[in-house]
C-alpha cells in the first residue's frame, strides 16, 4: 500500500511577525513543519509499520520547504516529491497542481493538516480530494484500514462520528490523531540520503492577496471602582460585559 | 574562503530536534527532579529514543559518530533546559573518550555496544577524596593479580556513577612514579567489590546523579585496561582536553537561558510606570549578557572546530571552560538581579541556573586549573 503525508512549513506560533509594506514578513520567523501536518506525516508512517509498502511525502510550496520536508523525512518517511512554487497560491489552485501528482503516485490513503496554521484555511484536504474526485473525511481522530476500506472516527461540531469509506481516500487531521514522534538524530542522518524530487510548478493563483494586517490586541484600561458603591459597579460590570464585550 | 560560519542542513537540523527535545521533554520537569535531586531516567530513555545519548561512539560500533561540533550544538540546547540534565549525557560522552582514544578494537566492540543498544550511561572517575586538581597524586591501588586488577580505593564527585554501565576508573599500581604510575580501567556495573553510594545535598545540578565509588578488592579483567600501565594520567589529561568544551556549550545555554528569562521579565515588569526593560540600567545588564553568549559561542565553536580538525586543542579547550562558565554564572547572576525579590525564588527558573552553573566553574579541571593551562601555553612557546 501507498501512504502519502501532504505537508506545508509554517512560521512557529511562537515566532513574532511583523507587516513590511502590506505583506507578513517571515524573515525573523522560526519556520516549523506544521503542527497539523505532523500528525499526518506520523500517521502515514505508523500506518506503514502496520500494514507495510511506502510512505510518501509531497509538498507545495517556495524553496524554504525543504527543511520540513527533510524534517518529514528524518521523521521516517521513504522518500518526497516537492513541488516548488514560490509566492501565494490559494488552495484551490495548490490542489490541483497536488492532484496531478497524487494521480500519478495513486497512493491508497493521503492524509493532511486539518487547518493550515498560516493562512488557516481548512480547504486544502478537501480541495485535494475534490480535485481527485475521491471521498474526504475531516478531522480524523482514529483511523484503521480493514479490507481495503477505512474505519475513521472524526469531529463534528459538537460530537464525533465513526465512518468507513472506500480507499483511495483522503483525511485531514485533529489534534488527538497520533502523538508524532521526534525525528531521530539516525533518521536525521539518513533523511539527507533519501530521495527528494524537486518538480517547478508555475500555477496561477486564482486568488491575488492585496494586504496582510495582524490582529492587534489592545486594553481598554477600564477600571471600576468597587469600593464606594459595589452594587452599581457590578451593574455597571454586568452592562459592560454584555453591551461592549458581549461575552453574556 | 579559508573561515566559514556556517552551519550545513544537517547541523541545522540536529539543533531544531535537541532544541525541541530541550523545550518538550528537559525544561517542563527540571524544577521537579531539581527539588527531587533524583536523575530523571525517562529523559535518558528519551534521548536514547531519539538518539541523542552516547552519539560520540562511532558508526562501526553502533553510534552516530558525531564530531565535537554537533556535540557543541546539541549540548548548548540541552543544557539551555536544564544543566543538570545536560551533565547526564555530558558525562556518559566523559566516560565514553576515553575508551574512543585509548581503547582497542575488542573493547569498543565490547563496552560501546552495551552503551548503544539500550539506554545506558558511561562514568569517569578520577577525583577521590583527597586530590581533585592534583590527579597525579590519585590513591586508588591497582595491583596485578594473573589476568585481574585488583582495585582498593574510593572516588568521589563521579557524575552517573551509580547509573553507568561502564565506569573508567583511574588507579595507581606504583604511586612512587607519580603520574607515570596511572593506569585506566574500565569497571562494569555490578564487579563485585565495587559499590556507589550517592551524594545528596548538592547546591546545583541536582537531576545528575553524583556518586562516591568504593572499591573492595575488587577484581577487574586484566582485558579492560585502557592502552598500557602507565598511559592512564595521559588518557585522563586528554580525555579532558576534549570533553571540556561541551562543558563551555553548556554554559552558553545557560547563559542563553538567563538572557531569555531576564528578556522576557524585563519586558513584562513595571517601575516607574514603565517596563523595566526601558531602563538603561537594565538595557545595559541585557547587553552584557549577550556580548557574553556571543562570544563565548563563538569560542566554543572555534574549539570544537579545532577538535574536529585534529588539530592541538588543550589551551583552547581551556580558555572556552573557563571563559564561558564564568559568562554563564555572570550572567545567571544578573538574570536574578533583574528579576529582583521574584529571582531569588525557586518559582521563577533563573535561581537554578545560578546554582546549576556554577559547577561548570569546578567541575573537569576548576577554573584554576584551566588558567594554569592557558599560561603553561603561553609560556611554552
Amino acid at each position: 500500500m501507498k501512504f502519502v503525508a501532504i505537508i506545508r512549513q509554517v512560521p512557529d506560533s511562537e515566532s513574532r511577525l511583523k507587516i513590511d509594506g502590506g505583506k507578513v514578513d517571515l524573515s525573523g520567523a522560526t519556520l516549523i513543519l506544521d503542527q497539523m501536518d505532523e500528525y499526518a506525516v506520523e500517521e502515514v508512517i505508523r500506518l506503514q509499520e502496520k500494514h507495510g509498502g511506502e510512505s510518501v511525502i509531497v509538498a507545495l510550496g517556495p524553496e524554504r520547504f525543504e527543511e520540513a520536508v527533510r524534517t518529514a523525512l528524518a521523521m521516517g518517511t521513504d522518500r518526497a516529491v516537492h513541488l516548488v512554487q514560490e509566492g501565494y497560491l490559494d488552495p484551490i489552485s495548490q490542489a490541483q497542481a497536488l492532484a496531478e501528482v497524487l494521480r500519478e503516485e495513486a497512493p491508497d490513503v493521503v492524509i493532511t493538516g486539518g487547518q493550515q496554521a498560516d493562512w488557516d484555511s481548512q480547504a486544502l484536504g478537501p480541495a485535494v480530494a475534490e480535485a481527485l474526485g475521491w471521498p474526504v473525511v475531516a478531522w480524523t481522530t482514529a483511523l484503521e484500514l480493514e479490507d481495503g476500506k477505512a474505519k475513521a472516527k472524526h469531529d463534528l461540531d459538537e460530537g464525533a462520528e465513526v465512518v468507513r469509506v472506500g480507499l483511495p481516500a483522503v483525511f485531514t487531521t485533529q489534534q488527538g490523531l497520533n502523538e508524532p514522534r521526534y525525528p531521530t538524530l539516525p533518521g536525521i542522518m539518513k533523511a539527507k540520503r533519501k530521495e527528494l524530487k524537486k518538480v517547478p510548478v508555475s500555477a496561477a493563483s486564482k486568488v491575488e492577496v492585496l494586504e496582510q494586517t495582524i490582529q492587534e490586541r489592545t486594553r481598554l484600561n477600564k477600571v471600576l471602582d468597587g469600593t464606594k458603591d459595589p452594587q452599581g459597579a457590578a451593574s455597571e460590570l454586568v452592562r459592560l460585559l454584555h453591551e461592549e464585550a458581549k461575552v453574556i | 574562503m579559508p573561515i566559514d560560519f556556517s552551519l550545513t542542513d544537517e547541523q541545522k537540523e540536529l539543533q531544531k530536534l535537541a532544541r525541541r527535545f530541550a523545550r518538550e521533554q528537559i525544561a517542563p520537569v527540571a524544577a521537579e527532579y531539581d527539588a527531587r535531586e533524583e536523575v530523571p531516567w525517562q529523559v535518558v530513555e528519551k534521548l536514547h529514543e531519539v538518539g541523542l545519548l552516547n552519539a560520540i561512539i562511532p558508526e562501526e560500533y553502533g553510534g552516530l559518530g558525531l564530531g565535537m561540533l554537533e556535540e557543541v550544538i546539541i549540548g548548548e540546547e540541552l543544557a539551555w533546559g536544564c544543566m543538570g540534565i545536560y551533565t547526564i549525557p555530558m558525562a556518559s560522552d566523559l566516560g565514553i573518550t576515553p575508551i574512543l582514544l585509548a581503547g582497542s578494537h575488542e573493547q569498543k566492540q565490547r563496552f560501546f555496544k552495551r552503551l548503544t543498544e539500550k539506554p545506558a550511561l558511561a562514568a569517569f572517575a578520577l577525583s577521590e577524596p583527597g586530590n581533585g586538581s592534583d590527579a597525579a597524586a590519585l590513591r586508588t591501588r591497582a595491583v596485578r593479580d594473573g589476568e585481574h586488577y585488583v582495585l582498593n580505593g574510593t572516588k568521589t564527585w563521579i557524575s552517573n556513577g551509580g547509573e553507568a554501565e561502564v565506569v573508567v576508573v583511574f588507579a595507581t599500581f606504583a604511586p612512587e612514579l607519580k603520574h607515570k604510575g596511572v593506569l585506566a580501567l574500565v569497571v562494569e556495573k555490578g564487579t563485585p567489590g565495587f559499590k556507589a553510594n550517592k551524594l545528596h545535598g548538592k547546591m546545583g545540578q541536582r537531576a545528575s546523579g553524583t556518586y562516591e565509588l568504593v572499591f573492595e578488592d575488587c577484581r577487574v579483567p586484566a582485558a579492560n585496561l585502557l592502552g598500557a600501565e602507565g598511559d592512564g594520567f595521559r588518557i585522563a589529561m586528554n580525555t579532558l582536553n576534549k570533553t571540556r568544551i561541551p562543558v563551555a556549550a553548556g554554559s552558553v545555554g545557560v547563559a542563553r537561558r538567563a538572557l531569555e528569562e531576564a528578556t522576557k521579565y524585563a519586558k513584562e515588569r513595571e517601575a516607574f510606570g514603565k517596563p523595566i526593560a526601558e531602563l538603561q540600567a537594565i538595557q545595559f545588564k541585557l547587553a552584557e549578557m549577550s556580548m557574553g553568549v556571543e562570544t563565548a559561542r563563538a569560542y566554543t565553536y572555534y574549539a570544537a572546530w579545532l577538535t574536529d580538525q585534529g588539530l592541538p586543542q588543550a589551551h583552547a579547550a581551556a580558555i572556552a571552560k573557563a571563559y564561558a562558565s564564568e559568562m554563564a554564572f555572570e550572567a545567571a547572576n544578573q538574570a536574578i538581579q533583574i528579576h529582583g525579590g521574584y529571582g531569588y525564588m525557586h518559582e521563577y527558573p533563573v535561581e537554578k541556573l545560578l546554582r546549576d552553573v556554577k559547577l561548570n566553574q569546578i567541575y573537569e579541571g576548576t577554573n584554576e586549573i584551566q588558567r594554569l593551562i592557558i599560561a603553561r601555553h603561553i609560556l611554552s612557546q
